[in-house]
């Protein structure tokens, strides 16, 4: 927790060394492309439906993993605490589930490949070959 | 402080301890999960007491500090059997019309979404009345202390036994979301030194949010048919003798008006959100019309603006709430009769305005601290939003409040 917390406070005050950061599925999911409206609606658990009609199932890195803040901030603008109370808002009212929580990239990697509708927040160096980038905040 | 406020507030802290250190993820087909709020609050006014809601029995006056109307605890169980069917039961302790802070039901429902467009719920429900929210209560979620009282306090009904079906869908550059909810409520309240229960009253209404980009824009309607009048027979006896002796018409159609079982209460309201980066603005505005003449019909208000400056978010929330007599009011033709019936609806009056200055800190990712200041002032005399008020008080109160905030 102590470990957490550290990370969580000192991404307030500094910018941790910036991956660059991709969404990722399995090619069995078929699909190409999102757009940036499409990633937010299904890692804010606002619309799931995938454009070839099968559920998506985001996945998140855990609390204190630094990418997750930056996904976040990089894709809604938001900090952690503000994503964290989002889900809150939405958990308490029994509306939809968040993310699945995978402990790290080996796993996200891993559920991806293994589950059709899966999606993965990812540094780009990091992603194998096989897997399919769908969105990028490059692009 | 109060014993019990003090037991509450070592409840709410030995339970968020003991869950941060436990970690709060289980098992992915089932997790239990946990909110809750020590607030501790005091106002200036020696001559009422400030509440949350009118669900609330008593509140808070004459500069002591009190934790009785903002700590909540929460917990909440999600059962995911499969795919498509979850079960989720939640249970908060918090400050009831009895005054006590018994545990009470909040939700116990299933859901059931066989597609990401569509979602049925059945059950135990929350009722819908924030934009994004259907609980008032889980303060880590919100940016000020508490829902504005100027707009969310006449909405004393949390939940409701029955269903609700929800429909999302892309509009335009947007994602539509229409819900419609039908059930009948289970609730007490404590209103004009009395427990009013409006269980089995029915509850119906409709909520449409509109998302896109940094806007969410909602619309909102709901009624509900009280199943039981309030106890006013010390008035409405004395009406219908007077009117069955005299042949004043006028005093039957008073005594009728009093009535709120069978009658039907609407809500309308309109809101909308802008986030970006770390600007966070909200609007609503609402307005209800009331059957029974024991309310009197109003509208409210409230805009708010927060801004993020690193863990911390200042923010200002201006509100709004104002009640207008019914125009058909009868007049009767006994003076004392008359001034008593009159004296009784301007009771229902309600006049008031906050400004309200406060800073979130988020000092760790599931627990925020939050101090604020209100400043309350009410047109002497409409003191139905305030509790035990004295009708000489001069409707001035300034409120400073502190809360612990979590999630687990």
């Amino acid at each position: 927790m102590r470990a957490a917390l550290g990370a969580f406070l000192f991404s307030f005050v500094a910018t941790v060394a910036q991956a660059e950061l991709v969404v990722v599925t399995s090619p069995q999911t078929g699909i190409e492309r999102l757009s940036r409206e499409e990633v937010i609606n299904i890692f804010l658990g606002r619309y799931r439906l995938l454009p070839v009609g099968i559920t998506a199932e985001p996945l998140d890195l855990p609390i204190d993993h630094p990418a997750r803040a930056q996904f976040y901030q990089r894709l809604v603008g938001k900090h952690l605490a503000e994503i964290n109370a989002y889900w809150a808002r939405l958990i308490f009212s029994g509306r939809t589930r968040p993310p699945r929580v995978v402990s790290d990239y080996a796993e996200a990697i891993r559920v991806v490949r293994e589950r059709p509708g899966a999606l993965a927040y990812l540094d780009a160096s990091s992603t194998p070959p096989d897997l399919k980038v769908i969105f990028s905040f490059e692009d | 402080m109060h014993a019990k406020t003090m037991s509450l507030a070592c409840s709410l802290m030995a339970c968020a301890i003991h869950a941060l250190a436990m970690g709060h993820e289980t098992a992915d087909d089932f997790t239990l999960r946990g909110f809750g709020t020590l607030g501790l609050a005091r106002s200036t006014a020696d001559g009422a007491e400030f509440i949350r809601d009118l669900s609330q029995p008593h509140g808070i006056r004459g500069g002591r500090w009190s934790g009785r109307i903002d700590s909540i605890l929460g917990l909440q169980a999600n059962w995911h059997i499969d795919h498509d069917w979850e079960f989720v039961g939640q249970v908060v302790s918090r400050l009831h019309y009895d005054k006590s802070h018994n545990p009470e039901l909040m939700w116990a429902f299933a859901r059931w979404e066989p597609d990401p467009r569509l979602q049925i719920r059945m059950g135990r429900i929350g009722a819908d009345f924030m934009m994004l929210a259907d609980s008032r209560l889980v303060g880590y979620s919100f940016l000020p202390v508490r829902p504005p009282p100027d707009f969310f306090g006449p909405l004393f009904i949390s939940h409701f036994t029955g269903l609700d079906v929800a429909v999302e869908a892309y509009l335009g550059q947007g994602l539509m979301r229409a819900k419609g909810f039908l059930g009948k409520t289970q609730e007490k309240v404590a209103s004009a030194s009395q427990v009013w229960d409006t269980s089995g009253s029915d509850l119906r209404g409709i909520v449409l949010d509109y998302q896109t980009g940094p806007w969410q824009l909602r619309g909102n309607f709901a009624e509900i048919r009280f199943s039981h009048d309030m106890e006013v027979g010390f008035l409405t006896t004395p009406l219908r003798i007077y009117g069955q002796m005299s042949g004043d018409s006028a005093a039957l159609r008073a005594a009728d008006s009093l009535a709120a079982k069978g009658k039907t209460t609407r809500y309308y309201a309109l809101g909308a959100v802008y986030e970006r980066n770390a600007l966070r603005l909200q609007a609503m505005i609402n307005f209800i019309r009331h059957e029974t003449r024991i309310f009197q019909d109003s509208r409210a208000a409230f805009i708010q603006a927060g801004y993020r400056l690193g863990a911390m978010t200042p923010y200002v929330v201006l509100s709004r709430w104002k009640t207008f007599p019914a125009k058909d009011l009868q007049t009767l033709a006994d003076p004392d009769l008359n001034a008593a019936y009159q004296a009784f609806i301007a009771y229902a009056d309600v006049d008031r305005k906050t400004l309200s200055l406060g800073m979130r800190w988020d000092f760790h990712p599931q627990q925020a601290l939050k101090v604020q200041w209100d400043w309350l002032r009410a047109r002497p005399g409409s003191q139905f939003s305030f509790v035990h008020a004295d009708p000489r008080w001069n409707g001035k109160t300034n409120i400073l409040s502190l809360t612990y905030d979590f999630v687990f």
